[in-house]
């Protein structure tokens, strides 16, 4: 039924709501039934929802002096068997000979319910359940630990003076390393579920006083309307999320980092943590703020001004190389000096292809190398690094398949394009440098003002939770200008950015620093 | 509030949208056309037409000042009715939309005679039409950050223009009203269409969210154009023989010839290239007037499909006539007269008619 009425699409789907709603309401009435007084019946019915798991442990046992049967039940491997042992079984079995009344196990977080529902989702999130014979209500422990990974240095986003701490896949730890920056009660955090299968829960974190509420209905309002069977990653919830779906550009910041995801809360923006994710993401992001990266605040400023600048200029070669090289030679040779053109022309007289052709297969190549690279294990990647680099570019000059100038050319785009602190604004380039070149062969620099017109276009008409996406350049904003192209001493910036909106603009405790210069 | 408020410009962007929809085409033969007209006293006659042009805007100002939410179309049904307003209103979108298309066509023939030149017409045209129909089809808000990005990423442009300065006689410039006023004053019909723009304020006025520095802003946009026309002629005048530059077409083009580096021969070209942004501002101000007002004729929140019309029929009328530089001279003096009727004309008789309007309406209730 649900099979063909995919397909005719005009009256069925009103059938299928009714079915789904029936489906509902019959599962919820299934699953909100209450919890038998009866031991034995309880277990016979935890052993039928839970057909096929060998991993469910149904531990039973007596306990104080009358002698109560219990039943402990958790999943093997989700659960912390230290707490277990410790703090439940032993003062239920051992230090309860005497109590009595019913003992209590010594576990911080402890809650009673008395739904299957509850109770099934208790167990699959880790947590251990009591049943008691004689009672109607449960207990529910947390004792839930499953196999972790350490902190470590986040690999994506490598920085000198940064923290070393990267997030982890525990939502609640990533959220504990933010709190860890920021001790202040504005700090706020929502909790969403989404995903009817893998009910990941997502957490959104902002400071009260300074982010705008606006940009928090719109967020919560884009994580309430996600409806999927699971969030496996963080780049999946924010493809759920964006604003253009057909946009090459990156419009949240993926980060790993907590130091920089706690410098945007400062600035006002938003945090969306997403349970078992190393990455957050960071909202609403501008086209600016993927060219900041922690270190910017680490620096002298006039390091960090001149390293911003170059990686601005590095946008425009990954960019733009590899384009502005064809239309030169293929188009508009009168504008390159004679001196120059004769070099470029020597090394390019065995190259029997077009221009176009010849950078193609470089680029194209280079993408293959870079992709290889990533996939294989780090030694055997280095390697790649070398026979894709030296030999195959020295091969190829010699065999007179591309020219000198071109593998400079490749070389410095591919370097241009590392420089980007963010790796999704890297790919973004290394995707658009196709289209430019493209378009530089049909129509010379007319062809790539065109294409540069197009991509303005796009970035000015992008948004990113309802904030522009080309904020502070468009539309301009002069307070901004102190963190775009040069970054400002910090003293300088006693703004919050414009551009996130926030509500309190002036950063706090400036008063406070000029009392003591003075 | 106002229904334009969400999609509100602020001041900046009013200043550089009344500055952008001036600076287009019409500065390249600026310089020439003034010579011709006026001798090497041309500059005068762009101070000038800057004054007429101040006292033009602020009339069109003290109209709009009465109805500060309404654009053009609503002032006009509620002045003349909903049908004679929306009558009006056509003539109006007509220039609007056929400024735009001018100013692309003759942005395609400088392309087309100096990069393009085996490139069909309508290939130009439809090249430029992918980015605009980008911008246009979204808000003003869009079109406004458009036009103020471009406009920081090109203010460097005119600096270019010292360079050969140094090689130029000041002395060309002299004396000064040699030939009395009259030259002066005849020059002033040719710089109407390089200085018409300022008309947009119909438009684009209701979205100001500041508005009482609506004639400021205004002011500074159209001092902004005249600084850039004053320093382009004069240069012009000074660079080249008050006969010589008679005999070049584009002297602003032919200046940048004498533009060289080691690295980098015939800048004229690059500068040319990316002079397309700057005059990619003027026709995406005027195309957005049109369709905005267009959508607004049949009540339609969203003008892109409207603004996809207007390229479709861009390009299409580009591949039917596939003008030449005379065809397009002859729409530009046409415009010119057009212009002066929307500029001149037009704000006044609407000024006058409001008050007439309005002590009307006073007696009437009184």
């Amino acid at each position: 039924m649900y099979f063909f009425s995919r397909f005719y699409k005009k009256y069925p789907s009103q059938k299928r709501i009714k079915m789904g709603k029936m489906n509902q309401i019959h599962e919820e009435t299934a699953e909100d039934r209450l919890i038998s007084i009866e031991l034995f019946q309880n277990i016979k019915e935890i052993k039928q929802k839970f057909p096929a798991s060998p991993d469910l442990v149904i531990h039973q046992f007596t306990t104080g002096l009358k002698q109560t049967r219990v039943a402990l039940v958790y999943l093997d491997g989700l659960t912390d068997k230290n707490s277990l042992n410790n703090n439940i079984l032993r003062p239920m079995m051992y230090d309860s000979r005497e109590v009595n009344e019913t003992p209590l196990p010594t576990i911080s977080s402890c809650r009673t319910v008395s739904s299957w529902r509850d109770v099934e989702n208790a167990i699959l999130q880790g947590e251990s359940v009591l049943f008691f014979e004689g009672q109607v209500e449960v207990r529910v422990f947390d004792t839930t630990g499953w196999p972790q990974r350490s902190i470590e240095d986040p690999q994506l986003e490598s920085s000198l003076k940064g923290a070393h701490q990267g997030f982890v896949e525990t939502g609640v730890q990533n959220i504990a390393l933010l709190r860890r920056y920021i001790p202040n009660l504005e700090l706020r955090i929502k909790e969403h579920i989404v995903g009817r299968r893998g009910k990941t829960n997502v957490w959104i974190m902002y400071l009260e006083d300074i982010a705008h509420p606006e940009v928090l209905k719109e967020l919560e309002k884009r994580i309430e309307q996600i409806d999927i069977d699971a969030v496996i990653n963080t780049g999946e919830l924010a493809e759920y999320i964006e604003d253009n779906r057909y946009s090459p550009f990156p419009q949240f910041i993926l980060t790993e980092r907590p130091d920089s995801a706690v410098s945007q809360l400062l600035q006002g923006r938003f945090v969306v943590v997403v349970d078992r994710s190393p990455s957050v993401i960071i909202a609403p992001a501008t086209f600016i703020s993927f060219f900041q990266s922690v270190d910017d605040y680490s620096m002298r400023w006039l390091i960090a001004s001149f390293i911003r600048l170059l990686r601005f200029l590095a946008f425009m070669i990954a960019l733009l190389l590899p384009a502005v090289y064809i239309a030169f030679l293929s188009f508009n040779y009168e504008v390159v000096p004679l001196q120059l053109f004769l070099s470029i022309a020597e090394s390019r007289a065995r190259v029997p292809f077009p221009p176009l052709l010849e950078a193609m297969m470089m680029e194209i190549m280079l993408e293959m190398m870079r992709e290889a690279g990533i996939r294989l294990p780090a030694p055997v990647g280095q390697t790649i690094g070398i026979v894709g680099g030296i030999v195959v570019g020295q091969a190829a000059v010699q065999a007179g398949i591309v020219s000198n100038i071109m593998v400079i050319v490749v070389a410095s785009t591919a370097i241009a394009s590392f420089i980007l602190p963010s790796y999704d604004m890297g790919t973004a380039v290394r995707l658009l440098r196709f289209p430019m070149m493209l378009i530089a062969s049909l129509f010379g620099i007319i062809g790539i003002v065109i294409g540069f017109m197009t991509l303005l276009a796009h970035l000015v008409a992008l948004e990113s939770l309802g904030t522009p996406y080309g904020s502070p350049l468009a539309p301009f904003r002069w307070q901004d200008m102190r963190d775009t192209f040069v970054r400002f001493p910090l003293w300088s910036m006693f703004r919050r950015p414009e551009s996130t909106r926030a509500i309190q603009e002036i950063r706090m405790g400036r008063k406070r620093s000029k009392e003591k210069d003075s | 509030m106002s229904k334009y408020a969400m999609n509100g410009i602020t001041l900046m962007q009013y200043i550089i949208l009344i500055h952008a929809s001036q600076v287009g085409t019409g500065i390249f033969s600026l310089p020439r056309q003034l010579a011709e007209t006026s001798g090497t006293d041309g500059w005068m006659t762009v101070l000038l037409a800057w004054i007429i042009n101040c006292l033009a805007g602020w009339i069109m100002l003290l109209t709009l000042r009465k109805y500060p939410d309404f654009t053009l179309l609503d002032l006009l049904s509620h002045l003349f009715g909903k049908w004679l307003g929306k009558l009006l209103a056509l003539p109006l979108i007509i220039y609007f939309a056929s400024f735009g298309l001018v100013i692309m066509v003759n942005s395609m023939l400088y392309i087309k005679s100096w990069f393009l030149t085996k490139t069909p017409a309508y290939l130009v045209v439809l090249l430029f039409a992918i980015p605009s129909y980008l911008v246009v089809r979204n808000g003003l808000r869009v079109q406004a950050r458009y036009i103020e990005l471009v406009f920081y990423m090109t203010m460097w442009m005119p600096l270019f223009m010292l360079i050969p300065v140094g090689e130029g006689n000041t002395l060309f410039l002299l004396p000064f009203l040699k030939e009395g006023w009259l030259p002066v004053l005849q020059g002033l019909q040719k710089t109407v269409f390089a200085y018409a723009g300022f008309e947009i304020l119909f438009i684009i006025y209701p979205f100001l969210q500041k508005k009482k520095y609506a004639i400021h802003g205004f002011l500074i946009g159209n001092t902004l154009t005249l600084l850039y026309y004053l320093f382009i002629t004069i240069v012009c005048f000074i660079f080249y023989t008050p006969d010589g530059i008679t005999t070049l077409n584009q002297p602003v083009l032919s200046l940048l010839k004498n533009i060289e580096f080691r690295f980098l021969e015939r800048f004229d070209m690059i500068f040319l290239a990316i002079y397309l942004l700057v005059v990619s501002k003027a026709w995406i101000i005027y195309i957005s007037c049109a369709v905005f007002s267009t959508a607004q004729i049949f009540k339609k929140q969203d003008h892109s499909i409207f603004s996809g019309i207007y390229f479709l029929f861009a390009v299409a009328s580009v591949y039917v006539m596939n003008p030449t530089w005379n065809q397009s001279e002859e729409w530009t003096k046409l415009l010119s007269k057009a212009a002066f009727g929307v500029m001149y004309m037009f704000p006044v008789v609407l000024y006058i008619y409001v008050r007439g309007f309005e002590m009307l309406r006073r007696g009437k209730t009184g």
